[in-house]
C-alpha cells in the first residue's frame, strides 16, 4: 500500500474575477522512504501538490489518501492533529518563530502534541544534535545564518517522527555549498529513518539527488525519473 | 508555551507594547483613584450624616410622617408614654447604643432689631455627646448643665451679629398651631460644614425644643447601632418586632435620610459610570489595535504553528494570553501609579473645597479590596475580549494563504 495515493486531483483558484486551474487531474502514488521531487517552472502547480499532499490546502476534486485512508472529508480539527502526526514541512523562507529559541523552535510542534516539556527538549535536543547545531540551542533565529535557519528547520519537521517531511524550495534562499550540505543532512536522514522527503524545487544541485523526479506543467504531470522505492 | 510565547512577542515589539500597557495603566488609575475618591467620599459622608447631622443610624417615626408631618404635626408626636414603651422595647438589644428623642422645628429668631428664621433640632446634651462617640469634642456641643445653651450656625450668627454668650429671642408654633417664644443664651458658635445650614441653624436641648413646641414628646427617636453594617438588617428586624407588639412605626436609614449624602454619591456615581465606559473604551481599542496590528505582522507566524499541528482554538489562545498579558501588566502599573498618586496626595495634604460645604476637606482615597480586584478583572476581561476578534480572524484563515502573507 502506498503511503500517499493521489486520484485525479485537481485545484482551482479564484483570482479576482478568472478562475485559475492548478491542478488538472493529477495522479501520484509515493511510497514510504522515497527521497523525490516534484519540479517545474514557476505557476506549473508544484506547490498547490506539495500543500495538498501535507493537508494544508483541500483539493477541488480528487482523492488524496495516507497510509490507504482518505483525508476528504476529515474536519478542520481531525486534519490539523493528523499533520502533526505525519507530517513535517521544511519552508523556503525557514518559517521559524522568531521570539523562539533553535531548541524550543525544534521542541515546539511536540508542545503543540502535548509532549511533557522534559520529554520535547531531550527529543528536541537529539534532532539539534543530529543537524550539528546543538552549540546554537539557546540562539534566536535572527542571530543564525540562513544554512542553519534551514538546518533547525530539518530539525523541527523531524522532531515528530514524521512518515513525509515536505520541502517547499529548501534550497532556494541558500548559497550553492549550504544548499549542498542541507541536501546531504536530508539524503542522510532519509536513508537512515526511510523517512519519505518529498520537495517541490527548480535547484538543480537537489535535483540531481533525488531518486525520483517528477515533472509538472500546467498543472499537470508531463514527465518522470527514477523509479518508486 | 503560549505565555512564553506571549510574552516574548510582547518584549519584542516593547514600543507598542508600553503605548498599550501605559493606555490600561491610566486607564486603570483613572477608575481606582475616582473609586478610591468615591469610597473615601462615601465613608466621609456617612459619618458625617450619622454624626455630623446627628441621623444615627435608624430613625423611627409615627407611619405618615415624613409625608403629612408638616400638615399635621401634633398627630404623629410620640407622647413620653410612648418613648417610654419604646425604649423597654429596644433597650434589651445590645446593638442598639443610644435611644434618642428628638424635636424638629422652625421660626424666627431676632437679635431685638434683625430677625431671621431659623431651623432647629432638639437634643438632649448627653445623647449628642453618646451620639458623637470619639468625636464628642467636635464643634457643635450642649452644654447639660445649660438648658438654654445652643450652638448656632457661624453664619447666622454673624447675620444677627450675635456672640458667644450673648442671648437671643426664638420664636414659633406650638403643637396646636398657637405663637411662642423664649430666650436661649448663644452657648457656641460653630460651622455647621454645610453652606445650606450654616445660614439658619440653631441646635438646642430637647428640654428647650419641647418648650417651645409646649409638648412633652418628640416627632423621632434615632438609634445608634454598635454597627453601621448592620443598619438594613436591624431595620428589618424593628419593623417586624414592632409591628408584632402592635406599635405603628416607620423605620428609615440613615443613608435614606440624608438628602446631602444621596445627592452627592448620585453624582459621583454617575461620573464614574461615565469614566468607566470611557475607560473601557479606551482600553478596549487600545488592545484591539495593537492585537491587530501584532495579528497582520504575524499572519505567517499563524500559517506555520497551524502546518505544525497547532489548532485553530490555540491560535485564538495564543493571542488572547497576549492581549491578556498587556492587560495585567497594564493594570499592575496602574496599581502602583494609584498608589503613588495616593501617597502623594497624603503627603502633600491636598485639600479642596467641596459644592456646598464652607470648609475644605483632604482629598483622600479609600481603595477598597473588591474593587481593586473588580477593575483588574474587568480590565483583563477586556484585553481578552478585545484580542480575540483579530486572533479569530487570523485563526480562520486557511493555512495556505497565511503561509503565503507577506
Amino acid at each position: 500500500m502506498a503511503l500517499i495515493q493521489v486520484e485525479n486531483v485537481r485545484k482551482k483558484y479564484q483570482l479576482g474575477q478568472t478562475e485559475v486551474e492548478a491542478l488538472r487531474g493529477v495522479n501520484l502514488s509515493i511510497e514510504k522512504g522515497e527521497f523525490l521531487s516534484i519540479w517545474g517552472p514557476s505557476g506549473s502547480g508544484k506547490s498547490s501538490l506539495l500543500n495538498i499532499i501535507g493537508m494544508i490546502d483541500s483539493p477541488t476534486q480528487g482523492v488524496v489518501r495516507l497510509d490507504g485512508t482518505s483525508i476528504n472529508g476529515l474536519s478542520d480539527k481531525e486534519i490539523t492533529k493528523l499533520r502533526n502526526q505525519k507530517i513535517g514541512f521544511v519552508f523556503q523562507s525557514f518559517n521559524l518563530v522568531p521570539v523562539l529559541s533553535a531548541l524550543e523552535n525544534i521542541m515546539l510542534p511536540l508542545q503543540i502534541r502535548g509532549e511533557a516539556l522534559k520529554v520535547a527538549a531531550e527529543k528536541a535536543m537529539h534532532r539539534l544534535e543530529e543537524v550539528g547545531l546543538s552549540n546554537l540551542a539557546k540562539s534566536r533565529p535572527d542571530h543564525m545564518s540562513g544554512g542553519q535557519r534551514q538546518r533547525i528547520a530539518i530539525a523541527r519537521a523531524l522532531v515528530t517522527d514524521p512518515s513525509i517531511v515536505l520541502a517547499d524550495e529548501p534550497t532556494a534562499n541558500l548559497d550553492s555549498e549550504t544548499s549542498q550540505n542541507i541536501i546531504e543532512l536530508m539524503r542522510e536522514l532519509n536513508e537512515r529513518d526511510q523517512v519519505t522527503f518529498i520537495f517541490s524545487t527548480h535547484d538543480q544541485q537537489l535535483l540531481d539527488s533525488v531518486k525520483r523526479r517528477i515533472r509538472i506543467k500546467d498543472g499537470q504531470i508531463t514527465a518522470e525519473q527514477g523509479e518508486a522505492e | 508555551m503560549f505565555f512564553k510565547m506571549a510574552l516574548r512577542n510582547i518584549w519584542k515589539n516593547r514600543r507598542r507594547s508600553i503605548a498599550t500597557i501605559s493606555a490600561v495603566a491610566v486607564g486603570y488609575m483613572g477608575l481606582a483613584l475616582f473609586a478610591g475618591y468615591i469610597e473615601s467620599t462615601r465613608a466621609g459622608l456617612a459619618e458625617q450624616s450619622i454624626i455630623g447631622e446627628r441621623l444615627g443610624h435608624l430613625t423611627l417615626v409615627k407611619i405618615g410622617y415624613f409625608s403629612a408631618g408638616k400638615i399635621d404635626p401634633e398627630k404623629f408626636i410620640f407622647s413620653n408614654d410612648e418613648i417610654d414603651t419604646l425604649k423597654q422595647e429596644l433597650n434589651g438589644d445590645k446593638d442598639i447604643e443610644l435611644i434618642s428623642p428628638r424635636l424638629d422645628l422652625s421660626g424666627l429668631v431676632s437679635n431685638g432689631k434683625v430677625s431671621t428664621i431659623y431651623t432647629t433640632e432638639g437634643i438632649s446634651a448627653e445623647d449628642l455627646v453618646k451620639l458623637r462617640g470619639k468625636y464628642a469634642d467636635l464643634p457643635g456641643k450642649l452644654d447639660p448643665s445649660n438648658p438654654a445653651a445652643t450652638a448656632m450656625g457661624e453664619e447666622l450668627a454673624t447675620i444677627l451679629g450675635l456672640k458667644q454668650g450673648e442671648t437671643a429671642v426664638i420664636t414659633g408654633t406650638t403643637a396646636s398651631g398657637l405663637m411662642n417664644a423664649l430666650d436661649i443664651e448663644v452657648g457656641e458658635v460653630f460651622n455647621t460644614g454645610s453652606a445650606g445650614t450654616n445660614d439658619k441653624f440653631i441646635l438646642m436641648s430637647l428640654d428647650l425644643a419641647q418648650r417651645l413646641y409646649d409638648v412633652q414628646g418628640a416627632h423621632r427617636i434615632v438609634l445608634k447601632l454598635a454597627d453601621k453594617a448592620m443598619t438594613e438588617s436591624k431595620r428589618k428586624e424593628l419593623e417586624e418586632k414592632l409591628a408584632s407588639r402592635g406599635m405603628p412605626i416607620e423605620i428609615k436609614t440613615w443613608n435614606e435620610l440624608s438628602m446631602f449624602y444621596n445627592q452627592v454619591m448620585g453624582m459621583l456615581e454617575s461620573m464614574f459610570g461615565f469614566l468607566f465606559m470611557l475607560v473601557m473604551v479606551v482600553v478596549g481599542m487600545s488592545i484591539f489595535n495593537t492585537m491587530g496590528m501584532s495579528v497582520m505582522e504575524r499572519t505567517r507566524e499563524i500559517g506555520t504553528l497551524r502546518s505544525l499541528g497547532m489548532q485553530r482554538g490555540e491560535v485564538v489562545k495564543l493571542f488572547r494570553v497576549e492581549g491578556m498579558l498587556l492587560a495585567i501588566v497594564g493594570c499592575l502599573l496602574g496599581m502602583v501609579m494609584t498608589a503613588a498618586n495616593t501617597l502623594s496626595a497624603e503627603l502633600m495634604n491636598v485639600t479642596y473645597v467641596p459644592p456646598g460645604s464652607t470648609e475644605a476637606v483632604p482629598l483622600s482615597f479609600l481603595h477598597l479590596p473588591e474593587n481593586i480586584v473588580f477593575y483588574f478583572g474587568i480590565l483583563v476581561l477586556i484585553g481578552m475580549s478585545a484580542s480575540w476578534v483579530p486572533a479569530e480572524k487570523a485563526a480562520k484563515m486557511p493555512v495556505v494563504d497565511a503561509l503565503g502573507h507577506v
